[in-house]
């Protein structure tokens, strides 16, 4: 009979938190290892998007070959956006991760950086032509980052979508490029559209006045004068001297309207109406436009093509 | 425990007849405990009027806390306690009180005078003003503890001596029938020492009774004619002649170990783990 | 200069709003913000600020975009409540205040921060607006923002005056006043609320970051001027007005200079003002004040010195070289030729070849300089124990200083010694000479 011996120098107390990190590292490192590229199990590529500009387009490109997703939605304000857990978790499972580019996502440019060395990471913008784009002087030598105001931008970001999921999925380059194609069709009508109607508002009258310099793409291309209250990013702050020499301007030209935004606070916009109202003169607002992100989902203004609608309308209608 | 003995008969130091009437201060059963950890345990006391009583013990020992737990500063874990047969709601009139010096930030932007006058505060009432009448008994209290051209000099620059008079003068404005004094001649010069028990004896020959924390044995003896001697329970109490002896100096500060003192040090043996 | 004018004519009715809006802020902050700072409880302030944060994020979660005063109130409540845990954290554990405060404003702020990531996905949450609270939006004030700050100052200043004594003795002597049979702990909440009111009135503003400085910053400045609490109270909410409509001044003529961060910016220099240049707690009255009193010792010194090198012959205006001089005392040379250069001036001292002579002015100035130092020196040895009352005057004051029976006796002693200088007799000593 042999008689039964204690492990000389690990007692059972030590060894069972022992195993337990043992199974806990495991688990964890299991985490980390990378999805096989058929992720969702039924072949969909799975595309993480940022703005909800780019999901609806990635979306409508993508077709049945994919699924997307929108890291932000509706009302959300990409300029301060900082990624939480849930969204990393996402992005690390992606097959594709689309996002505008040219600091849009201040917050996250780094982490794109990280996620770019792992998983096929673009920014739509990519292919613009960087002589396309505007510089404007206050914005500390980077690029306005609005590009979806310009339709025919917007247009040559859709072709980047088409390439990239191409290339991540070659199999599935003719689906796509069908798609793509019948998309930039609508595209450019509505590019036209938009000149025609901006057309209607009488020249004294063509004045853009919002919460923050994010449509100066749009003045460009359809010749309209825009003013925005704070900088091309939501982060900086309005000072006192901008809030009254934008009063001025209101004051002066007799613009009739001025426009909040649905990602952006309406407390500047009011002090302006009460600074033009001391002075004599009536301002409204006009009207609330989509400019760093769209509608509620399942609505026109749900989608690209249904937010550029809305937001011009209101601006005609009102400036009219 | 032994009952600390009212005095009725003894005589008194200035000559004249102690005088019957209900004591100063009565504590009963008293225990006040921080966190706790017991720093007054059921102490009982009977403090006689219109003397120089001082309180007396170790550091640590809960004088300032008794002094506190009489003025309702401090809760009471158990008992009560009565001011001239009164509750402290009712005595409130009729009591004065110098806390320590180090207790306030002695920065602050207040004038000698200004301090003296809070004093008066209590007499002035809520959403009043105060009137001449109680500016003239403010100069008038400063003056009784020679600080009287010093009415309109900033707090902070006074001496250590200087600060503890106007604190007394305070009390002085307050015009109490006892005053509750918390270690008066700490850290004080030989004139302002001078100076205070000069006031004290004065304050007595008017029928005033002082209970004061008393951290010097040398000067016991010369000071106070009553004492109570106080290490967490009251270890004796009575006319300062009979109580301040050897044995029971002994039994306050120290040297051997008290019952209570034994009991926690047996408690604490007995929570350590078992060794093997 | 156009926008000077511009501002003067106060055409914008923005800047007007901001300024009155502002002002009243830095007033009434100014003022509370003075007790806290004198009961070394500043930083509860800044707790407060800190502590709204979950509270505004709460009141939206509940009540979506009901409108900024619920904002407000979630604000509130959240203050107090910070502040109440402080409180608590204080008085049933053994942390300390700074520990317990720190703490406190730590774990709601990031409360806060993690409340608001999760706005930030909701729909209507950018548009709420609710990150501004951090850093402030003075640009966009209107007049309801003014009217919840007028309010929130109103009441504070109402409640100060009217309860000034208690609130001085509470923040003096917190003791005393409950042994005055006070209700402290209700009149400590008292002053802890309206300190909340007003740093939630502020946040639109300011910010939740930079609330505490309007509360601090314009009650140290003031206690540099004043020794009486009225005024500095008083001095506290003038510069708090003072920094706002200034800070809002500038705001309104540079381009991008963001008004909160500007206004604590002016706050700063006031203070910074304030601790050089007041006129007896400033730095330069206090270092004008000690180059005075050495300029004055070293010429007491040089006069003595030569004085008492001519002691012991009678001859007081006797030779005295450099070399003998710097034997007696610890100078430089250079110091020491400057000192004699600046004797020089009233005629006391006059050079001779290279060395030098106290003139018959200089002996009577030097005598009087000895007396008084010879009866300081007695004063200290005889009567050590009242000695310390009157060691802050100057020594040359002696006659003033000491009481006439303490100076007498003092004479005499002296006198006895042969050691007392008579200045009436410019070179002989009176009284007895040792024979």
């Amino acid at each position: 009979m042999q008689p039964t011996t204690r492990h000389p120098t690990v007692s059972v107390l030590t060894r069972i938190p022992l195993a337990a990190l043992l199974v806990a590292s495991g688990w964890l490192t299991a985490g980390c290892r990378k999805p096989s590229s058929s992720a969702e199990g039924n072949g969909k590529r799975r595309v993480v998007c940022t703005i909800g500009m780019i999901t609806d387009v990635a979306g409508i490109v993508g077709g049945d070959r994919t699924v997307v997703v929108g890291l932000m939605g509706p009302g959300v304000d990409p300029h301060g956006y900082a990624a939480s857990p849930a969204d990393m978790r996402e992005m690390s499972r992606a097959d594709l991760i689309l996002y505008n580019g040219l600091f849009l996502e201040g917050r996250l440019a780094e982490q794109f950086e990280r996620l770019a060395a792992r998983r096929p990471t673009v920014a739509v913008t990519d292919g613009i032509d960087r002589a396309l784009l505007r510089a404007p002087p206050d914005f500390a030598g980077q690029y306005d980052p609005h590009v979806w105001f310009d339709v025919s931008l917007w247009a040559k970001a859709t072709e980047r979508i088409r390439d990239a999921l191409i290339e991540v999925d070659p199999a599935g380059r003719a689906e796509y490029e069908q798609n793509a194609a019948a998309y930039l069709e609508q595209l450019s009508a509505l590019h036209e559209e938009t000149r025609a109607r901006i057309a209607e508002i009488p020249r004294d009258n063509r004045v853009l006045v919002t919460a923050h310099d994010a449509f100066g793409y749009f003045g460009r291309a359809y010749d309209i004068e825009v003013r925005g209250l704070q900088g091309i990013s939501t982060e900086s702050e309005a000072s006192l001297r901008d809030v009254n020499e934008l009063v001025d301007t209101l004051v002066s030209r007799r613009i009739k309207a001025i426009f909040v935004e649905s990602s952006v606070p309406r407390r500047n916009m009011e002090a302006l109406i009460t600074g033009c109202r001391a002075r004599g003169h009536q301002v409204r607002i006009g009207g609330e436009l989509y400019s760093d992100a769209m509608g509620p989902p399942g609505t026109p203004e749900g989608t690209y093509i249904g937010m550029v609608r809305h937001n011009v309308h209101t601006i005609v209608d009102a400036l009219r | 425990m032994t009952q600390t003995p009212t005095i009725i008969e003894s005589p008194h130091p200035t000559g004249l007849p102690a005088d019957a009437s209900p004591p100063a201060v009565h504590v009963h059963d008293v225990t006040v405990a921080y966190h706790r950890r017991p720093v007054l345990w059921d102490v009982d006391l009977e403090l006689p009027a219109n003397r120089l009583i001082a309180i007396v013990g170790p550091n640590g020992a809960g004088k300032s806390t008794l002094l506190k737990a009489i003025l309702g500063l401090v809760p009471l874990a158990s008992g009560r306690v009565t001011i001239l047969g009164r509750s402290l709601h009712e005595a409130r009139s009729l009591i004065g009180y110098v806390p320590q010096r180090e207790s306030v930030d002695w920065d602050f932007p207040v004038s000698a005078l200004d301090v003296v006058l809070m004093g008066r505060y209590g007499r002035v009432g809520w959403l009043r003003r105060p009137q001449p009448a109680d500016r003239d008994a403010a100069r008038e209290s400063l003056n009784q503890v020679g600080m009287g051209e010093f009415a309109d000099r900033q707090i902070s620059q006074l001496s250590g001596g200087q600060q503890q008079r106007v604190f007394l003068a305070r009390a002085l404005a307050q015009d109490a029938a006892i005053y509750f004094m918390d270690e008066p001649f700490a850290g004080v010069d030989a004139a302002t020492e001078r100076a205070i028990i000069e006031v004290l004896r004065r304050l007595r020959s008017g029928g005033k009774t002082v209970i004061a924390v008393h951290h010097d044995l040398q000067t016991l003896t010369d000071y106070f004619d009553h004492a109570a001697m106080l290490n967490m329970r009251v270890v004796a109490a009575g006319p300062v002649r009979e109580v301040v002896t050897p044995e029971n100096l002994h039994r306050t500060y120290g040297g051997r170990l008290t019952i209570l003192e034994e009991t926690a040090e047996a408690m604490r043996r007995s929570g350590q783990p078992g060794r093997g | 200069m156009e926008d000077l004018l511009r501002l003067l004519r106060l055409q914008d009715v923005n800047t007007w709003i901001v300024l009155i809006g502002t002002g009243l802020l830095g007033f009434s902050s100014g003022i509370i913000g003075s007790f806290a700072v004198l009961r070394r409880r500043a930083l509860v302030g800044d707790a407060v600020a800190h502590a709204a944060l979950p509270g505004i994020c709460v009141a939206y979660l509940l009540f979506r975009d009901a409108g900024f005063p619920v904002f407000m109130l979630g604000a509130l409540v959240s203050g107090v409540f910070g502040v109440l845990c402080v409180s608590f954290v204080r008085s049933q554990t053994r942390i300390k205040e700074d520990a317990a405060i720190g703490l406190m404003l730590s774990v709601l702020f990031g409360l806060g921060m993690v409340l608001l990531r999760r706005i930030q996905n909701d729909p209507a949450g950018s548009r709420a607006g609710l990150k501004t609270f951090i850093y402030g939006k003075a640009a966009g004030m209107t007049w309801p923002d003014v009217a919840l700050i007028a309010s929130a100052g109103v009441l504070v200043v109402i409640v100060v005056v009217a309860l000034f004594r208690e609130f001085q003795v509470l923040s003096f002597d917190r003791e005393f006043a409950a042994a005055l049979g006070w209700p402290v702990f209700r009149l400590d909440v008292l002053m802890m609320f309206l300190l909340c009111v007003c740093t939630v009135a502020g946040l639109p503003a300011v910010g939740v970051v930079l609330m505490a400085a309007l509360l601090i910053i314009p009650g140290a400045a003031a206690r540099f001027w004043t020794d009486h609490l009225g005024w500095m109270l008083i001095l506290a909410g003038g510069f708090g007005m003072l920094s706002c409509a200034m800070g809002t001044a500038l705001s309104a003529n540079v381009a991008s200079l963001p008004a909160g961060p500007t206004i604590v910016l002016v706050a700063a220099g006031v203070f910074v003002l304030s601790m050089l240049l007041a006129p007896r707690r400033g730095l330069l009255a206090e270092g004008l004040r000690r180059w005075g009193m050495r300029r004055r010792y070293a010429m007491q010194n040089l006069l003595r010195a030569m004085w008492e090198a001519g002691e012991a012959s009678g001859d007081f205006s006797t030779r005295v070289t450099l070399g003998d001089l710097l034997q007696v005392r610890s100078w430089s040379a250079g110091a020491l030729t400057r000192h004699l250069r600046r004797a020089a001036a009233p005629r006391w001292v006059r050079p001779e070849a290279d060395a030098y002579r106290l003139t018959p002015a200089g002996v009577e100035e030097a005598a009087k300089t000895a007396r008084a130092h010879r009866l300081w020196e007695a004063f200290l040895l005889e009567e050590a124990a009242i000695a310390p009352e009157y060691a802050h005057r100057y020594a040359d004051q002696i006659e003033h200083v000491l009481p006439p029976d303490v100076l007498n006796r003092l004479e005499v002693r002296l006198r006895a010694q042969g050691r007392i200088p008579d200045p009436d007799s410019t070179d002989r000593l009176k009284g007895g000479t040792p024979a």
